[in-house]
């Protein structure tokens, strides 16, 4: 299996589009609400977020070595089928 | 001030060129972002505020409808789920940021600055999924 991991806002519906699609299809994924951290914490996570992605939009999606921003289904299934 | 001057839009920090005639209490539509403003008046000088009379929910429908119909954007069945999520961010951080972007800052009220600059005629929508071209 892919290791899938999530960068999401707790107040952002792409976010959840994005919990709900890996949920559904019963993939195991790591996901993270960045804006319900503590602050230290927060911190650390936006400098990997906009590393990884180059922004501080959400969601960030990564799969194993696939960065997607934002919430595109066809290209998450692309990345989880390569 | 007369009827060729600017007035700042609290909201999305745009000046433009009032068209109604100035009353205390006046509800108008601010032309760029679609926010509902108040007009006030302090001695001569006539300025615009958030309106005090709806409830944040009513304010937040109110201005991204008015948006949407100033550009001729859509909505889809996102919108209630963005809605909530700006209310919740009013809710802890005082303002409508989009619920999206991490950074509760004025760029990022509602819409958004990219938005206002025409992201939605780049991509198709806003980032958040609220506009759709
Ligand atoms: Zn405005």
């Amino acid at each position: 299996m892919k290791k899938v991991m999530l960068y999401a806002l707790s107040t952002c519906p792409f976010c959840a589009m994005a919990k709900k699609y890996f949920t559904s299809l019963q993939i195991p994924f790591d996901v993270v609400d960045v804006d319900l951290l503590k602050d230290d914490e927060k911190e650390v996570i936006i400098n990997e977020v906009q590393r990884i992605s180059g922004r501080r939009a959400f969601p960030v999606i990564v799969i194993e070595n696939d960065v997607i921003v934002g919430y595109d289904e066809l290209r998450v299934k692309e990345a989880m089928e390569k | 001030m007369n009827e060729r001057e600017k007035i700042l839009c609290p909201v999305c920090q745009v000046s433009f060129i009032l068209k109604e005639p100035k009353e205390a209490g006046r509800a108008i539509v601010c032309p760029v972002c679609g926010a509902v403003l108040v007009m006030v008046q302090e001695g001569t000088v006539w300025s615009l505020t958030r309106p005090a009379h709806l409830s944040l929910e009513e304010e937040i429908h109110q201005r991204v409808d008015n948006f949407a119909r100033l550009r001729g954007y859509h909505f889809n069945e996102m919108k209630e789920a963005v809605v909530k999520g700006l209310l919740s961010k009013n809710q802890r951080f005082g303002d409508f940021y989009c619920p999206c972007r991490i950074d509760n800052i004025p760029e990022n009220i509602c819409p958004c600055l990219f938005t206002r600059q025409g992201d939605v005629e780049k991509n198709g929508k806003c980032h958040c999924g609220l506009y759709w071209k």
